[in-house]
């Protein structure tokens, strides 16, 4: 049993840490695939709290819910790399601060 | 158990900053499996077993897999692509004095009593008595039955299906139809151009 009073604030930080950073690297980095893991990266540490919450609290619906995010992931990163493959064969450079309009 | 939850998220912390901070494409996405492969471990401590295997089979497996396709396909320039700024020191002490007060203002509210109800013996979650007060009635008190011990009796696939095709059945159906909906997409967006045939009609 995992000792609630020590691992629950503990967890919680973790998860805002993964958050924080992630959100930072889709600000700072140019490359729009480096971007998206940074979006993986936020939607894990959003996972991470769901799951801790849902122990904690006695409750499955916080595992429910990560499963969810888990599949919007999934569906985000494919319509995401499909956008970045169309980008790429257009003949541009990657990078963001380049692709800021999306028409053209 | 406790100590291996400040050593694994640990870990997953320095794999989190290095997806960031890696000069090439290819490192970000080799750490970001490590950062998944840890919190699957993560989950397991947590008692979502079926969870930490989706993890792996999914995260890991499938998206990082399709990444990694993505990044061989595409190969990206591998220089760093962090601008260069001449008050680039400034700027980066503003971000992490961001960072560090974000993460820390989640740490203090969760460790202050806002979620966390220290005086009681049983150290249960203020959450948990608030949700259970706000909704005597039989349903909502079952929401705050899965303890660890009944889960694992009854075992963790079993109760996550069973919750997934009754309470959650209507969330389960729309994310189907989001992944229709995706892959169409992806499909419509791919395909090939081509000058000679007849253009596909719309």
């Amino acid at each position: 049993m995992l000792d609630t009073q020590q691992t629950f604030p503990w967890l919680l930080a973790v998860a805002s840490g993964m958050f924080t950073i992630g959100a930072l690297g889709v600000l700072i980095r140019r490359n729009p695939l480096v971007v998206f893991m940074c979006i993986e990266l936020m939607l894990n540490a959003v996972n991470l709290a769901f799951v801790t919450y849902g122990h904690f609290l006695n409750s499955m619906d916080g595992q429910m819910f990560a499963l969810m995010v888990v599949v919007v992931a999934a569906a985000e990163v494919v319509v995401g790399l499909a956008l970045i493959t169309q980008v790429f064969r257009s003949g541009r450079e990657l990078d963001v601060d380049d692709l800021s309009e999306m028409s053209e | 158990m406790t100590v291996l939850v400040w050593v694994v998220s640990g870990l997953a912390l320095i794999c989190a900053v290095m997806v960031v901070a890696s000069d090439k494409t290819i490192y970000s996405a080799l750490w970001l499996v490590g950062n998944m492969v840890l919190l699957a471990v993560l989950f397991l401590l947590l008692n979502a077993q079926f969870l930490a295997a989706v993890q792996i089979i999914i995260y890991a497996g499938g998206i990082m897999v399709l990444f990694v396709f993505i990044i061989a396909l595409l190969s990206p320039g591998s220089g760093t692509d962090v601008e260069e700024h001449k008050d680039r020191g400034w700027r980066f002490l503003v971000g992490l004095g961001t960072a560090v007060f974000i993460t820390g203002a989640v740490f203090l509210l969760a460790n202050n009593g806002t979620t966390f109800d220290k005086n009681s013996s049983t150290h249960t979650l203020r959450g948990e008595q608030l949700g259970r007060l706000a909704d005597p009635s039989a349903a909502n008190q079952q929401k705050f039955q899965f303890t660890p011990d009944a889960v694992n009796a009854h075992g963790n696939v079993q109760t996550v299906g069973e919750t997934l095709f009754t309470r959650f059945l209507l969330p389960f159906e729309i994310t189907a139809l989001l992944l229709l909906v995706a892959a169409i997409g992806a499909v419509y967006m791919t395909r090939h151009h081509r000058e000679d045939q007849p253009a596909v009609i719309r």
